[in-house]
């Protein structure tokens, strides 16, 4: 074994690839731009739809206006809602979103509810629907409201005091670490980010190394030079596993940094005491992450290669690439799932292990059987691919496929 | 005893499994669910041998072999079954020991790096090939003199034209002085002056140094200025080999006369010259072609009597081009003549 020849075809690799624009956007520009972009884009679209859904003023149906004057009353002086004419086909609106709530009044209702009879209002909305759920919230506040109002006036009548009503109150106060927090927050995000990125970044040098230099016609020049194919393969896997490393690792940094710049912009934005104080990869975490990605990384890189070095083109080698896509980015998914936790069976699915065992990590999660159970099954895949890989470079019929 | 040959190749045979594809839309889907296999037999059962310091051209048509058997010669493919010995090497068993005793050069593909600059893939391979600091030295000076490719050395190869590219990778192939150079198609896509100054180059490599170069090739003017032996091969099957002299001797039917006459009274009494056995034609008014059958007609009785028929200004007589005796041999029968 000469690692010296493996170094040669190495550097070469890599002083070819670091000329070559397409690989120095995937492995260093995407990495390090997906993150802000998909944080601050999300971020800002979500606050500019929830924002707009809060600020339009919805339509409201009342049913059975006429049956209590004063709920009438109270509802036209509410400034932030429209009241339409009642229509027998308020279902039909509001599923066809041309108005967002109804709300029906029972018959006798002002009666029955000065006789302390049992009297119920109904809200119309759409389930699941943004807008028709922020109308019936401000529906619900009103009429929770309305009943307090009553039940007041009734003690006020009667001489007593007001306390009478609400006897405690309900105050929520996190108790988690900050950690902890963000790691429910972003824990899921953080995984699925780096390990697709590990594989988009590795894919290109995979693609160029393998059936780029089919196309180009410069395979057969170099299985004529004294590298071995082992030393050319191991030249070639470790120039893609180090395109596949340093996009996550650029992925994992530029997302620290966005979280923290993140977090910055909140304080400054908005009270101490938001969520956005928690948002945050502590170094540690970052770090083990990272370990743990690196297996992952050899595992996807040694795939890429066995996988495109079957193809005669680029293009051919893309379109097998493809569903490799799917298989990691399915796994990563899952794990995003709530619910999924980390066990000894899905510990051993390549992947999503890593993917789960990252999000307990970044939570502030430290659970070491897993971690070392993970890293160990994660390296054994990573040794079977690499061997496939080896084994590749080695047949004639797939290294001269016509 | 004699020295062994430097290249000796016994029953050399390669075949290739490949897949036979049905037509039609039908046979698209039958064919994903069970392929039926196939075996191509590329080279069958090829023996040549080569002297050290020999230029040898590999010649046939497209298919015919040619490349596979210096796949095999250059240790990338395994044969399937046969002998080669090159240099007491066995190039598939001791592929890395023995290329770096030969040089490569496939001209439609380049051993240069594609994005990188030409010096930087000079100094991996120097790297790759164990050529010693002063030793490439010595070699760059002598290219850039003989090759003159001190001036586009720091440009990467993707820019570069295909003569340039191919002086380059002719230095690349040479960078650690092997005994031995195999040319795939070294001149193709190149033009005439590109053509010349790498045939000029491998002309005084071989004197030089005795470099021993076997070469493929599409143009039959790389074999007639190069090659004093010529291997042709059709259908994976030698179906010539020897001097390129003896093949002319043998094969050439035909010669064409041509001459010119004085004036057009002189051009009247031509047509007398017509019979059977050669083609009289007429080039523009006063010249003429005759193209003869060498066995029916002797080229001096055929001289005396165009000189006795018409005062001839000028004559001309030329060998059927060979061209021609090649595609003979391709389209078969021209074999049995040379074995005759």
């Amino acid at each position: 074994m000469s690692w010296r020849n493996v170094g040669v075809v190495y550097r070469k690799e890599l002083t070819d690839s670091l000329r070559d624009r397409r690989t120095v956007i995937s492995m260093i520009v995407v990495p390090i731009l997906v993150m802000p972009i998909f944080t601050i884009g999300l971020g800002v679209l979500s606050v500019l739809l929830v924002g707009r859904a809060m600020l339009e003023v919805p339509k409201v149906m009342v049913l059975g206006g006429e049956r209590s004057p004063s709920v009438l009353a109270a509802l036209h002086a509410l400034p932030d809602i429209r009241i339409v004419p009642a229509r027998p086909d308020y279902a039909q609106e509001i599923s066809g979103k041309a108005i967002r709530v109804a709300v029906a009044i029972p018959p006798d209702f002002d009666a029955a509810v000065s006789r302390g009879d049992a009297a119920i209002v109904r809200i119309f909305m759409f389930q699941g629907e943004l807008k028709s759920g922020f109308a019936a919230n401000r529906m619900q506040k009103f009429l929770a409201d309305y009943r307090v109002r009553i039940v007041r006036e009734r003690l006020q009548k009667r001489a007593l005091p007001a306390r009478l009503a609400d006897p405690f109150s309900i105050e929520e106060q996190n108790v988690a670490p900050p950690e902890k927090v963000s790691g429910a927050l972003i824990g899921g995000l953080v995984p699925y980010f780096v390990i697709l990125l590990c594989l988009t970044g590795a894919m290109y040098p995979a693609i160029d190394l393998t059936a780029g230099e089919k196309e180009r016609g410069t395979i057969e020049t170099i299985l004529c030079s004294p590298v071995s194919r082992l030393h050319l393969v191991l030249g070639k896997f470790f120039m893609v596993l180090t395109a596949s490393l340093f996009s996550g690792l650029l992925a994992i940094l530029s997302m620290s940094m966005t979280f923290l710049a993140g977090k910055k912009i909140l304080e400054h934005l908005s009270s101490a005491n938001n969520w956005a104080s928690s948002l945050a990869v502590s170094p540690k975490a970052a770090l083990w992450v990272f370990l743990m990605i690196v297996p992952l990384a050899v595992l996807l890189s040694a795939a890429l290669l066995t996988i495109a070095v079957f193809a005669k083109s680029y293009k051919e080698a893309q379109s097998y690439l493809s569903p490799l896509t799917i298989f990691v980015i399915l796994p990563a998914i899952v794990s995003m799932l709530p619910g999924v936790e980390i066990n000894a069976r899905l510990a051993l699915i390549p992947v999503l292990s890593t993917s789960l065992i990252s999000s307990e990590i970044v939570a502030g999660t430290y659970h070491w059987n897993y971690i070392v159970l993970i890293f160990v099954s994660s390296c054994v895949y990573a040794a079977a691919a690499l061997a496939l890989a080896i084994r590749m470079f080695q047949r004639e019929d797939v290294l001269f496929r016509t | 005893m004699p020295a062994a040959p430097l290249i000796s190749v016994r029953a050399l045979s390669k075949q290739f499994r490949t897949y036979r594809r049905r037509e039609g839309l039908w046979g698209g889907i039958q064919n994903l669910f069970h392929r039926e296999h196939q075996y191509v037999t590329a080279v069958d059962r090829v023996s040549f041998s080569i002297e050290r310091g020999e230029m040898v051209g590999y010649i046939g048509p497209n298919g015919a072999g040619k490349s596979t058997t210096i796949k095999m010669l250059t240790g990338i493919l395994v044969p399937s079954s046969g002998e080669i010995v090159i240099n007491q090497f066995v190039p598939w068993r001791q592929r890395t020991a023995y290329v770096k005793t030969i040089g490569v050069v496939f001209g439609q593909r380049t051993q240069l790096w594609w994005d990188i600059a030409v010096i930087e893939s000079f100094k991996l391979l120097r790297r790759i090939y164990d050529v010693s600091q002063r030793d490439f030295d010595d070699r760059m000076e002598k290219f850039n003199t003989v090759l003159g490719i001190r001036d586009y050395l720091h440009t990467p190869v993707r820019k570069l034209s295909l003569g340039e590219r191919m002086r380059c990778d002719l230095a690349a192939a040479l960078l650690h002085n092997p005994p031995l150079l195999f040319l795939d198609e070294p001149t193709i896509g190149l033009d005439v002056v590109a053509k010349d100054h790498i045939r000029q180059f491998l002309r005084a490599i071989n004197q030089t140094f005795r470099t021993t170069v076997l070469l493929t090739t599409h143009d039959l003017d790389d074999i007639e200025e190069l090659c004093s032996r010529l291997m042709i091969i059709d259908h994976g099957r030698v179906l010539y080999d020897g001097p390129l002299a003896a093949l002319k001797q043998k094969l050439l039917r035909t010669k064409v006369v041509k001459f010119a006459v004085r004036d057009s009274e002189q051009a009247a009494r031509v047509a007398a010259l017509s019979r059977e056995g050669l083609e009289l034609a007429q080039v523009d008014d006063l010249t003429y072609r005759i193209r003869f059958d060498r066995a029916r007609i002797s080229t001096a009785d055929l001289i005396r009597q165009i000189l006795a028929c018409a005062e001839v200004r000028d004559l001309l007589i030329e060998d059927e081009p060979i061209e021609e005796i090649v595609k003979r041999i391709y389209a078969g029968g021209a074999l049995q003549e040379v074995s005759a």
